[in-house]
């Protein structure tokens, strides 16, 4: 195969579909008024549920590939999450903040009860892992994904109802969206993304699993990529393509410019910063605007007691 | 038949008592279940994390969160959520770390003690600028680029993480270290914390009570900063010009507008504010317990940066409530830890091969009890009512 092309799939796609997906999933849940500081704990969810899901076949002889499975455990559990996350937070008026971090240690918790053991009895997960070619269908997938969701949100009435509780769910609720299960349609969906990710982040790139993965910080890094791109599906294609590509690629760009690793480390970041201040100065910005009731604790009167 | 929720008339009576303990009580019995399900005998779990609210360990992390807690108030009462303390803590460590360990670097074991005063002094006032610096680089983006503050602060962490790694390894690297990437330790006579001795006498209270003593001792000059700046946030929320248009800032910027402030410089300055508290936390987390940074920076703040927004935000943003909530967030924190290395834990964890994963058990009990509390903060301004 030529050596590009080689590249392209060893280094770029694999990093590319796990800040896609994971960005994405933060863009639709964010989209409903929830902000989402879960983010990191349920990546870190998604990476040990995918591990144990990805065993399960093997343990159980069940008649379905280890690495899909794997991807079904993580969505599962990560949509769960979103449901407990996004109903709570609607039903109650309490900070989203806080319960987003919470959520964010409890879910780093859960994450390695969930891997541990099969790290443990397992070691290595590569017989477990997508095959290297698989990141081309993984890709298509994902990128399908996203171009349907952006239909999605922009041309269907649940998306305009997504779109309407996260600029004012009073107003909303005032014209007949039913804000709870909107915001849970919209939680679980992009919950269940950011597990998706955090499997493929595991299966398909790492193919490896650690206690401390999640002292990485990809998960917030992925948090940047969804704000750099102003929570557009389309728009986080090439965003996502930028930021995977900088991260994968830092030992190359280390040892082709002469830096020290910690520098190359910072290129992401800088860019992420960069590509916000780019877009926040110009035109684009009423565009990517974040949602009105971002962060807003939602309360409704009742009127009739 | 329907549950709604119904605001109160009053806010609940004694309620911020009333939601922490409520809230402690549901996080352990979420997490006893838990230890009852992987085998563990739940009576010695739960004995850990009650008896550690009245365990004198508890005091060190309770003054940096109280402390950080206070930087993070300012900027909350704003509206500016301020996630970058991490980012503000680190950039001041850096410039204490250039003062104390470059500039006025020294093998002696004492010295003057208006030297050590005046370097101490020194290192703060920078690591106070430093904070407020890059608190204030975060403010400029937002109010002159208009970026969300909550990424960009989030950024700005990871960016002061790396440039303190470069440094850490190149020109900070300690020259008594052995090849370690990490600072030299500080000379002793810039030690802010004090020694104390201290003789158990085997009764459980009277530990206690000296125990409580000798750490405040220990920390008496973190304390006397503590009380200061208490004070700082009461008179500026309450008292000040500034703290009015922070307040106003945070409730309804146009209405700033129109009484003819500067919308974003009073944002910069908000910013300013709590990264200079932030710096002032910093330089005394160095001087008087860190001594030292390694690398990878991240591991040398123990997240106090994050934990402290959880302390802001439990405080329901009220400047005595903030203590109380830094308590209780400490308290959980070192309990889960105890929790965590309990022989009928660790015996468990061995058992069924998780040997090594204790850390999962402190985050599951720290982030259950955490969750609940944000939960139920509720009850103290709204009831569940059913109707028919």
């Amino acid at each position: 195969m030529i050596p590009q092309l080689d590249y392209i799939i060893d280094k770029i796609l694999p990093a590319f579909v796990t800040f896609y997906l994971v960005s994405l999933g933060h863009s639709i849940f964010e989209k409903s008024g929830i902000l989402n500081l879960a983010i990191d704990g349920v990546f870190f969810t998604g990476t040990g549920a995918a591990l144990l899901g990805a065993i399960l076949p093997i343990i159980y002889n069940i008649p379905i590939s280890p690495p899909v499975m794997g991807v079904l455990v993580a969505t599962l559990i990560a949509a769960i999450l979103g449901l407990f996350m996004s109903s709570v937070l609607t039903f109650l008026p309490i900070s989203h903040g806080a319960v987003g971090l919470s959520l964010q240690f409890f879910s780093y918790g859960v994450g390695i009860m969930l891997g541990y053991y099969v790290r443990l009895a397992y070691g290595t997960i590569y017989g477990v892992s997508f095959a290297r070619e698989d990141v081309l269908y993984l890709s298509i997938i994902s990128l399908v994904i996203g171009v349907v969701l952006h239909l999605f949100i922009e041309r269907t009435k649940i998306g305009a109802a997504i779109r309407a509780v996260g600029e004012n769910p009073h107003s909303a609720a005032a014209l007949g969206v039913r804000v709870m299960a909107i915001r849970i349609v919209a939680g679980m969906l992009g919950f269940a993304l950011i597990g998706f990710g955090g499997a493929l982040f595991i299966l398909s790139w790492q193919r490896s699993w650690d206690v401390k993965l999640f002292t990485l910080g990809y998960g917030w890094l992925a948090f940047a990529t969804a704000l750099a791109a102003g929570r557009h599906p389309i728009v986080l294609i090439p965003v996502s393509l930028l930021f995977g590509g900088l991260v994968n690629s830092q030992t190359d760009i280390q040892s082709r410019l002469g830096i020290p690793a910690d520098v190359a480390k910072l290129i992401p970041f800088l860019a992420a910063l960069a590509l916000m201040l780019i877009y926040s100065t110009t035109r684009l910005r009423r565009i990517f605007a974040s949602p009105s009731s971002l962060g807003k604790p939602y309360y409704k009167e009742e009127k009739s007691i | 038949m329907r549950i709604v929720l119904v605001r109160r008339k009053k806010p609940l009576k004694y309620g911020g008592l009333v939601v922490a303990l409520l809230s402690l009580l549901s996080g352990i019995f979420v997490f006893t279940i838990f230890a009852w399900l992987i085998g563990v005998n739940p009576y010695p779990v739960v004995e850990t994390i009650v008896t550690t609210f009245i365990f004198p360990g508890v005091v060190k992390d309770f003054i940096i969160l109280t402390l950080l807690g206070y930087a993070l108030l300012i900027a909350f009462k704003g509206a500016l959520w301020n996630i970058g303390a991490e980012g503000q803590m680190h950039m001041a460590f850096l410039v204490s770390i250039y003062i104390t360990l470059i500039v006025f670097f020294t093998t002696e074991k004492s010295l003057p003690l208006y030297i050590s005063i005046g370097v101490i002094l020194l290192s703060i006032v920078a690591a106070v600028a430093a904070g407020a610096l890059w608190g204030g680089l975060a403010g400029v983006i937002k109010a002159y680029a208009g970026v969300d503050e909550v990424p960009v602060t989030l950024i700005l962490n990871y960016i002061a993480y790396f440039i303190g790694d470069i440094l850490v390894y190149g020109p900070f690297r300690g020259k008594y270290v052995y090849g370690y990437a990490r600072t030299d330790l500080i000379p002793d006579p810039y030690k802010l914390s004090i020694p104390v001795q201290r003789q158990l006498s085997g009764n459980a209270l009277i530990d206690t009570v000296t125990g409580y003593m000798a750490e405040f001792a220990t920390y008496a000059v973190w304390l006397v900063a503590l009380i200061l700046v208490l004070i700082f946030t009461y008179w500026l929320l309450n008292k000040s010009n500034i703290g009015l248009r922070i307040k106003i800032l945070g409730s309804n910027p146009d209405y700033l507008v129109s009484l003819g402030y500067d919308v974003r410089k009073t944002m910069v300055l908000t910013f300013m504010l709590s990264g200079a508290i932030a710096g002032l936390t910093a330089a005394l987390y160095y001087h008087g317990s860190l001594y030292r940074i390694e690398y990878p920076l991240e591991y040398n703040t123990a997240s106090y940066g994050y934990l402290a927004i959880l302390v802001a935000w439990l405080s329901m943003l009220d400047v005595y409530l903030v203590p109380l909530s830094a308590y209780i967030v400490s308290a959980v924190i070192l309990g889960s830890q105890r929790v965590s290395s309990l022989p009928s834990v660790r015996e468990a964890f061995t058992r069924l091969q998780l040997g090594g994963a204790e850390m999962a058990f402190k985050l599951l009990m720290f982030g259950s009890i955490l969750l609940a509390y944000s939960i139920l903060r509720f009850i103290q301004d709204y009831e569940l009512k059913v109707v028919s």
